[in-house]
């Protein structure tokens, strides 16, 4: 705010036409805003991210299973995992990817320290959670209808 | 008793709209006379000679404070809250009582009328106790709001103030009367519109006091108006004393069922039950302006009490024992399935259009034909097929232009107090005649009582009867049978008799085709959307042709009992209150009272309207035409709806006028009614 005020000042003391121009290049620059990057700086360098985390758990998936003692196997882990990164697939902002990639790095430490327990790695496949019924006999018997 | 004449009336000026007095006969005569310019705050309005002040300023978007007027009742002028300065009047007048003169330059917020105003408030407060803290009327009350703006903040009354010795007239009203004002709303009430001369004033000045005199209950069927017409704490209502306070409470517009008028009401509630319930004003002021009968105001207790809250089904031992909805809806399901289409349903006063359409598809789908109503109505001649031979016809308002009304077999002022109000009013203000063949009940008005032998009506279609002259003489006359009448034995003829009386009639209405002379004034809320629907009425059908699954929806005046059936028929019984229909019944489905759906409810002149829900049911209970969808998906005939807008494109499909809420939809078919009733009888 205070920049803005001086140079406003500035401003009037010099000639018409440059003010014109300089208030036509501030229009165009505020069009295409440039925002701070988190990590990447294009979407290639984010894809690069995406595909280092995603090996980064895939190698450790083995030893995760044998870690907590999952009642999974490999595959089902494999699975799981390819599940969780297609979520995201829509995902085009990278700002967002690279968010999600720091995510998925904390999540990968916090498993493999045993920060977290196995129902914590478990809940991944929501293995607890009933789905809402569905057409109006199941909603009525369940008490939503 | 004074009956107000239409030039007394006119003196005062007619309130705006049909509300007044619509356009009677007696009335066609006075030709609008021309306006005249009188000017508030300097705001010129044109307005009919014999306009108060008050109406003139309201007309001007200026409201005056008052107490004592009201709009539905005589002027009294005797609050003096209304007080405003005219120019060039040395005094100031009052505007609830004074006609304007042409060029009055009215000032309602001057010096002097501000002044005015303070002197009146504060002789008000020297009496009124400052119990605001403890009073029901607190957040709706006129003098608490008008102290804000005409109030002093200080006292300077040093005497003792005056106390009143409360009164006990009867359990709804309940009385302080150490807070009473002197408005005389409440006994203007009572004497012009409940037609009950019990409550008057004692004393003069400072000893006047309202009351019975002698300790007396208010024998009404309309005194709880008077709480609402009080306009400070002096009459509340006794049920709902020390409740809750009006900010508290939300309100829900809906209709009342308790009887066929179908009163506008809002619902007040609060977390999850109904505290109170209130009148509201419909727009046109076609139903039940803005009374409300004391049974529709107060019934709402009963809305908590021998509830149905679980599904339950009978078990080995003969007893009803809850159980999951599952469960019950299975044991229907496989007795319906094992009916083979001996199916019945008989359905009671209060259900809504929506349950009534489900259960009559359900039954129809299962190849049962008999879906009766509790409420009986002659079928003999044309008997349900035409509208116009079971509504109301005239409508509820339409008797303000009527000249003479006959009443066969009913008793209005218990079956439809608000009809009894608009006659009672009509009989003030329009010199309407009321007779009544029936037993003679007092209905608060002046009636002629031809007698109870239904020979009469004979007589009166013969024109052999004294009464008849009178009958062929009026103008606009109406016929009102009352549902009773009809669920006699000899209904069927009787109901014929009075159609050819009514169609003879006709022929001499000034009105022409348009006038309507045959009203039938139903006792239940329900009857006119079920008979809309092609339900039969009466239960004969099933007493005929016992079936081997009964289904009870919300019927409890025990039409069918279970000496009616066979030991092996199973009953279901679907209602919201445990009452003689869930007692001989085999499997309870819990539904929902009016207050908990949004539901269609078509009243005794043919007018669909519906109720809000409030509330959601209580326990496991559903709304009904849920349960029935429900149902009949596990018998495996789905019904094609699956939400309230669906169920609602079916009413229409059956019945448009269903859906068109608000509107009396018209019927007239007289002539054939009346021929087919000669066809049939004579």
């Amino acid at each position: 705010m205070q920049g803005q005020i001086t140079g406003h000042k500035r401003k009037k003391k010099q000639p018409a036409i440059s003010c014109y121009y300089k208030m036509a290049t501030r229009v165009v620059r505020s069009g295409v805003r440039q925002v701070k990057p988190l990590l990447s700086v294009d979407s290639g360098e984010a894809r690069q991210r995406v595909l280092n985390l995603y090996k980064a758990w895939y190698r450790q998936l083995p030893y995760i299973v044998m870690d907590y003692d999952l009642p999974k196997s490999k595959e089902d882990c494999r699975v799981k995992l390819r599940e969780e990164f297609m979520k995201h697939r829509h995902v085009q902002d990278i700002r967002v990817i690279d968010m999600l990639v720091i995510k998925g790095q904390m999540e990968l430490k916090e498993t493999v320290e045993v920060w977290k327990q196995k129902h914590g790695i478990m809940s991944y496949w929501r293995d607890t959670v009933e789905p809402k019924p569905k057409g109006f006999l199941n909603k009525f018997l369940d008490g939503h209808e | 008793m004074l009956r107000v004449g239409v030039s007394r009336l006119l003196q005062q000026g007619a309130p705006k709209g049909r509300a007044a007095l619509g356009t009677g006969a007696t009335r066609a005569q006075s030709s609008a006379p021309e306006k005249i310019e009188v000017f508030i705050d300097d705001q010129p309005v044109m307005v009919a000679p014999g306009t108060t002040v008050l109406q003139a300023a309201a007309q001007a978007g200026v409201e005056i404070p008052r107490f004592c007027y009201h709009e539905r009742l005589s002027v009294a002028g005797n609050c003096r809250m209304c007080l405003v300065e005219v120019e060039k009047s040395v005094k100031p007048v009052a505007a609830c009582a004074m006609p304007v003169m042409k060029g009055w330059r009215v000032k309602t917020d001057s010096d002097m009328t501000r002044k005015a105003r303070e002197g009146v408030m504060e002789f008000l407060l020297i009496n009124h106790p400052l119990d605001c803290p403890i009073c029901d009327q607190g957040g709706e009350c006129d003098l608490q709001d008008q102290s804000m703006s005409f109030g002093s903040d200080r006292s300077r009354f040093l005497d003792n103030k005056r106390a009143v010795e409360d009164k006990n007239i009867g359990p709804l009203v309940k009385t302080i009367m150490t807070r009473c004002i002197h408005c005389t709303r409440c006994v203007r009430f009572a004497s012009e519109v409940a037609g009950v001369e019990d409550l008057g004033t004692t004393g003069r000045g400072t000893d006047m006091q309202i009351g019975t005199y002698v300790e007396k209950m208010l024998m009404s069927e309309l005194s709880g108006n008077v709480i609402d017409l009080c306009p400070v704490g002096a009459l509340t209502s006794k049920p709902y004393a020390f409740t809750a306070r009006p900010w508290e409470v939300r309100r829900t517009d809906s209709v009342d069922v308790m009887d066929a008028v179908g009163s506008n009401i809002v619902v007040n509630h609060r977390t999850g039950e109904v505290l109170r319930i209130l009148p509201k004003t419909h727009e046109a002021s076609d139903i039940n302006e803005e009374w409300l009968s004391d049974k529709s105001r107060f019934a709402c207790d009963g809305l908590k009490r021998q509830r149905l809250v679980y599904p339950m089904v009978k078990d080995s031992s003969g007893e009803l024992r809850a159980c999951e909805w599952e469960d019950a809806l299975l044991v229907a399901a496989r007795a319906l399935t094992g009916a083979q289409g001996s199916v019945a349903a008989v359905v009671g006063g209060l259900v809504d259009a929506e349950a009534l359409v489900a259960l009559k598809d359900l039954v129809n789908k299962l190849g049962g034909e008999a879906t009766c109503t509790e409420e009986i109505f002659p079928e003999d001649g044309s008997g349900t097929d035409f509208r116009s031979s079971y509504l109301l016809n005239t409508t509820i308002a339409g008797v303000e232009e009527a000249d003479l009304v006959l009443l066969v077999g009913t008793n209005p002022r218990f079956e439809a107090p608000l009809f009894n109000a608009r006659l009672r009013k009509a009989w003030v203000h329009n010199e309407l005649d009321v007779a009544i063949v029936g037993p003679n009940v007092d209905l608060t008005y002046d009636t002629e009582h031809l007698g109870e032998d239904p020979a009469i009506i004979e007589q009166l279609l013969a024109g052999t009867h004294p009464f008849s002259q009178r009958l062929k003489a009026a103008k606009r006359p109406m016929v009102v049978v009352g549902s009773a009448l009809l669920a006699r034995p000899d209904g069927g003829l009787l109901n014929a008799r009075l159609q050819q009386l009514a169609h003879q009639l006709r022929a001499g209405c000034e009105g022409g085709g348009a006038w309507r002379v045959l009203n039938v004034l139903h006792r239940v809320a329900s009857q006119v959307a079920a008979l809309d629907l092609g339900y039969a009425p009466g239960v004969s059908k099933v007493r005929n042709a016992p079936p081997k699954v009964l289904y009870l929806l919300g019927s409890d005046e025990g039409a069918i009992t279970r000496e009616d059936l066979p030991a092996d028929c199973l009953v279901i019984y679907q209602g919201h209150h445990g009452d003689r229909g869930a007692e001989i019944a085999d499997v309870v489905l819990p539904g929902a009272a009016y207050t908990e759906k949004t539901a269609t409810y078509v009243n005794t002149e043919g007018r669909a309207q519906q109720t809000q829900a409030a509330l959601v049911p209580p326990g496991m209970a559903r709304e009904d035409w849920k349960i029935i969808r429900a149902l009949s998906e596990i018998v495996g005939v789905k019904l094609p709806y699956d939400n309230l807008a669906e169920v609602r494109d079916r009413l229409a499909e059956l019945s448009p006028n269903l859906t068109r809420y608000g509107d009396v939809e018209e019927a007239n078919y007289f002539a054939q009614a009346s021929a087919l009733a000669q066809k049939a009888f004579f």
